[in-house]
């Protein structure tokens, strides 16, 4: 922001600040006060003592150090680099020559080169000023040839090195009227031309692999091994060495009929040309010529009627494409299953396309400006937002001292975009970014995170640029803006968190947790004593620059003025009853640094009170003197002093010591858990096999398959113990590997052997 | 790069694979040939994974154990002796999207193949590796392995073998990028399904050594071993294998060890008597080579060729140029 201005020049003009010529004294001091008082109320100026402030040329103290914005440094101009990843690549033009500087730190010449550093800066940005744009490297070589006019060679030499560790060339933008929406057009180009190479390769992955299928296909088909295609296929150097009709004729006997199925062709060849010939991002194969681009869609508009009827009507393609891209993905996996998908398939996108395929596709940006809407345009913005669509917003403000439309005295400040911008917090999922053009560059983080979302995002940028403040500069007045809380910072972010405490961030205000920001502000009084005031930069110093209002201000001599004037921000803290005996007015300075007191009317005071009034409530939204948390802090902090208080009175009243807690029960004795599962107690007579524990060698099915079977764990059990003989069962329980047969009592006891089995048979009960 | 909605959407179609599905023919090994065994647990182990049967292939060299994809209705390769790792390597690096198991044997492997077998280690990549160790030539009738115990007689060792046998776990343990190594034995039937699934699960080169009873050439083996449940070590953790109650108390020879203890693999590696059988070493971090390797290109026709022509033309004489270089001369 505003930060004090540390040239040297410029210490020189505080200094000079002297108390300007004041008004001849000739009436009466009783008269004059009552016309500062019928003025403070009513606007009119009965008799000569209160001067206008026409022609003087005058602006708000705090800017006397500013005069000559080319002679300090600050963020602006910008620099737009090209080819540079996402936040880097917007610089400002004193912090590219730092970087390049610091590169060159070590240099023995450092002082000598710090110093050309500077007047390059300063050169170039007044060549800015003036009104040049254009890239960094034709400033640049403007600059050097209009400071070595002077040929020095050690300054050649120095500006070329110098020249060498500046990375980079990108276009060089200052704080002006085009600011924002070239500032924020670059930015949503560098996030869509990330987001276009990702769909191209994913696309261009599934063209590939879809077209692989076909070709796999032609391969094996009758065509693919016809005798031609085969000798086109081994190329020219052996083909005489091979009989391809005789290839042809093995190849179509032995190959399977694995042609593709007709309706997976047709499926695929469909699939193919709808991703071939979208229309969303230009799409190009890396390796060709990058310049061949198929036609695209145009994603920017200046409407939001017409990026709404663009929307609607893209619709139909966007669900197409995005049908093809998971039709495609499960084709190439082959999962596609006809019978269970079509039917969904079908029905794809009839109730609107799933948010999470819209993310791929691009973003549509509108720029608008606020003087030029309609009404009309407002509701299709709201519309926009409202319904979630990924358009980008950009809502230009260049003039927000607007007279109240019911036509009264009052008016309004940014009421339209203020309007706007609380409905799109009110819905809560939008990103909504409100500034000033001159805090822009500190915000470029927060302007690409916006980019990012993937839903709706508004920017409410307020440029300075209508014109209307005589000399002073754009950026002064958008800084004006931001610092006398016209036009307050604020980014809510729906993506941060999950509730206003991480979402909506009032940090990049100057002092946020007061009303008004407070600044030094030195000057020479009467007697030539430094002295130095504490001023609050209030809603009136940015209404003073302004030369619509001048009639609300008074100029008012010193003499006259003593006693009771106070300043806006003391006067705005008393209540307004009756006739005032203390009048506001504000500090300003002349053409020649002179120091002005400048009477204010009631009808800017007004003004001044609905501003602070609206940046209260921001303040609690953001977390700042929030009444609930603070009732909250209350309410515990009672409750706290309350359990205190009643600790401290019981133990005064209880001396003895507290008795020991009763003996604890003797720890109870647990019963280990009973080993689970007990043993099954299996029939020893009737034959088993412990089923967990075969591997499966078949010894005992190929003995008797009907008698032993395998689970669908393919292990062993038995089957039918009756479908064979205890012979068989024994020799089973023998050659079984892991000898987990257990033949149990032969059922027939007229079997053969029987003795001599039952004795075999012992070791496996 | 899929679309993340594509994952949860329209999965509605789920084949279900029976046990019978991936079994294809019946298996001419011996009866009672540890073949079996393993045979089984895969089966077990793809229709519990469901893996399709289309996505799956099974790499095998020379052997008995290498008979094994005949068995699974899945892709499979039987390739030549001792290279079933390079060709196991060659498919994973082609076709990453596949699940990659290899059926080797102690020759195979530790023999022919112990040069592929080194690397295939280091390089780490995502397959599961099942060395069939019956420490004998089994399907060349008898003839003495690298892994075949000292003393063993067979038609090469007449007299008995002389050297010490060959230790596949302390090999594979001191190879470097080494990342997951298992031993199991074909008897315990549910062990060795847990050891092949956490193989299976884990991203890297799992080497699961299975001890496997040969009852044609080697009938009487492994007896001590499958009637003395005391001289088998079962290595439990919860990182590990994790032993079930009912083969507890009958398995009660067991030792906690923490899978990511490399020192302590490597000692219990070198001890055979009792058989250590568990997750001996697992470390999920080493990268896979085909993972490092991909490329974020996509590989389209036009890209390669372009890519070839680049190269050629290094290389390319132009007649024009050489004509021309050749004239001042002339």
């Amino acid at each position: 922001m505003l930060d004090a201005p540390t040239h040297s020049e410029n210490r020189g003009a505080m200094r000079s600040l002297e108390r300007g010529s004041a008004m001849p004294s000739n009436t009466p001091s009783e008269a004059g006060e009552q016309a500062q008082v019928s003025f403070y109320l009513t606007e009119k100026r009965p008799g000569a003592t209160l001067g206008s402030i026409d022609g003087l040329g005058l602006r708000p103290a705090l800017f006397a150090g500013y005069r000559d914005l080319t002679k300090l440094r600050y963020d602006f101009p910008l620099v737009l680099l090209h080819n540079a990843p996402d936040e880097s690549s917007v610089q400002s033009l004193s912090g590219l020559f730092d970087g390049a500087f610091a590169e060159m730190y070590g240099a023995a010449d450092g002082e000598r080169l710090r110093s050309y550093s500077l007047r390059m800066e300063c050169e170039i940005r007044a060549q800015v000023a003036g009104g040049a744009g254009g890239s960094l490297t034709a400033l640049w070589d403007e600059a050097a040839r209009r400071l070595l006019a002077s040929a020095d060679d050690l300054l050649q030499d120095g500006l070329r090195r110098l020249r060498t560790s500046l990375k980079g060339d990108g276009e060089v933008i200052d704080c002006d009227g085009a600011l924002p929406a070239r500032l924020l057009g670059s930015a949503w180009r560098t996030v869509q031309r990330k987001k276009a190479q990702r769909f191209r390769d994913d696309i261009n992955r599934l063209i590939a692999k879809l077209a692989d299928i076909l070709k796999a296909d032609a391969a094996r088909s009758a065509t693919g091994h016809s005798a031609e295609s085969l000798k086109a296929s081994m190329g020219s150097a052996h083909g005489d060495a091979f009989d391809f009709a005789a290839m042809s004729r093995l190849l179509t006997k032995a190959s399977s009929s694995s042609a593709l199925h007709e309706g997976r062709r047709r499926r695929i060849e469909r699939l193919l040309s709808v991703l071939r010939s979208q229309e969303f991002f230009p799409a190009f194969n890396g390796a060709t010529n990058p310049n061949e681009t198929a036609a695209a869609h145009s994603f920017v508009f200046e409407s939001c009627t017409r990026a709404l009827e663009a929307y609607r009507e893209r619709l139909p393609e966007m669900i197409e494409v995005a049908k093809a891209r998971v039709m495609a993905e499960l084709e190439i996996g082959s999962e596609y299953n006809e019978a269970a998908h079509d039917p969904i398939f079908a029905d794809f996108g009839a109730t609107g396309l799933d948010p999470r395929y819209a993310v791929a596709f691009p973003d549509y940006l509108v720029c608008l400006n606020a003087r030029d809407m309609l009404p009309a345009e407002a509701s299709a913005l709201l519309d926009i937002l409202s319904a979630g669509l990924p358009v980008k917003i950009l809502l230009q403000s260049d003039d927000i001292v607007e007279r109240s439309p019911i036509g009264n005295s009052n008016f309004a400040v940014g009421l339209r975009s203020k309007q706007i911008v609380t409905s799109a917090i009110a819905l809560g999922d939008v990103f909504v970014l409100q500034s000033t053009s001159a805090n822009l560059f500190r915000l470029r983080d927060r302007i690409f995170r916006g980019w990012a979302t993937s839903g709706p995002a508004l920017f409410s940028i307020f440029s300075g640029a209508a014109g209307n403040a005589g000399g002073i500069p754009t950026y002064l007045i958008a800084a004006a803006a931001l610092e006398s809380r016209a036009f307050p910072t604020l980014v809510y972010d729906p993506s941060a968190g999950p509730d206003w405490a991480s979402r909506f961030d009032l940090r990049d205000n100057p002092q946020a947790d007061l009303d008004w920001p407070l600044h030094e502000l030195p000057f020479e009084d009467e007697a030539h004593q430094r002295i130095s005031e504490t001023v609050a930069v209030t809603l009136v110093d940015f209404l003073a620059c302004d030369r619509r209002y001048a009639q609300s201000l008074a100029r008012v001599s010193w003499a006259q003025g003593n006693g009771r004037m106070v300043s806006v921000s003391e006067c705005l803290t008393h209540e307004a009853t009756g006739v005032p005996d203390k009048l506001p007015s504000v500090l300003m300075v002349d053409a020649n640094n002179g120091l002005q007191r400048v009477l204010v009317d009631d009808r800017l005071i007004r003004a001044a009170r609905r501003c602070v009034e609206m940046w209260r409530s921001l303040q609690e939204l953001g977390g700042i003197n929030n009444s609930h948390a603070a009732r909250l802090l209350a309410r515990e902090r009672q409750s706290w002093q309350e359990q205190a208080q009643r600790s401290t009175e019981a133990a005064a009243a209880s001396p003895a010591p507290a008795e020991q807690p009763s003996a604890l029960p003797p720890a109870s004795t647990v019963s280990a858990p009973e080993p689970a599962a007990p043993e099954l107690e299996r029939p020893s007579d009737e034959p088993y096999i412990e089923t967990p524990r075969c591997t499966s060698c078949n010894e005992c099915i190929q003995i008797n398959d009907k008698m032993f079977g395998y689970n669908k764990e393919k292990q062993a059990f038995v089957l039918n113990a009756g479908a064979g003989t205890f012979r068989q069962l024994v020799e089973a329980a023998e050659s079984c590997q892991v000898s987990i047969i257990h033949p149990g009592k032969p059922r027939d006891p007229n079997e053969a052997g029987l003795g001599e089995l039952m004795k075999r048979a012992e070791p496996f009960l | 790069m899929s679309i993340a909605a594509t994952e949860c959407l329209l999965r509605l179609h789920d084949e279900h694979h029976e046990l019978e599905d991936y079994q294809s023919g019946v298996p001419r090994w011996c009866t009672g040939c540890g073949d079996n065994a393993i045979l089984a647990a895969v089966q077990r182990l793809c229709r519990d994974e469901n893996l399709r049967p289309e996505k799956t292939v099974f790499v095998s060299g020379i052997g008995c154990s290498s008979r094994f994809p005949h068995y699974m209705k899945t892709y499979g390769f039987h390739g030549i002796h001792g290279r079933a790792l390079p060709i196991a390597e060659g498919v994973k690096m082609a076709r990453p999207d596949l699940h990659v198991f290899v059926n080797t044997g102690d020759g195979d492997c530790c023999s022919i193949g112990a040069a592929h077998w080194i690397h295939a280690i280091r390089y780490n990549m995502n397959m599961t590796v099942m060395l069939h160790d019956n420490q004998i030539y089994g399907l060349t009738k008898m003839q003495a392995s690298p892994t075949s115990p000292k003393g063993l007689k067979s038609n090469t060792t007449p007299r008995g073998a002389y050297l010490d046998a060959l230790q596949p776990l302390t090999v594979t343990l001191g190879v470097q990028n080494v990342s997951f190594v298992a031993q199991a034995v074909d008897w315990i039937p549910e062990v060795l399904y847990d050891i092949l699934s956490a193989a299976f699960h884990h991203k890297g080169f799992s080497f699961v050594r299975i001890i496997q009873r040969c009852p044609e050439w080697l009938p009487k083996m492994f007896e001590p071993w499958l009637h003395d449940p005391q001289r088998i070590l079962l290595l439990n953790h919860e990182r590990g294998l994790q032993v079930s109650p009912g083969l507890a108390k009958v398995y009660k020879n067991q030792e906690r060890h923490d899978p990511s203890n490399l020192n302590r693999a490597r000692e219990i590696a070198s001890v055979m008597d009792p058989i250590p059988v568990g997750i001996l070493y697992r470390n999920p971090d080493v990268p896979c080579y085909e993972v490092l390797r991909r490329s974020d290109q996509l590989r389209s026709a036009d890209f390669i060729k372009a890519g070839l022509e680049a190269e050629f033309d290094k290389f390319t004489v132009w007649p024009q140029e050489a004509q021309e270089r050749v004239k001042p001369h002339a």
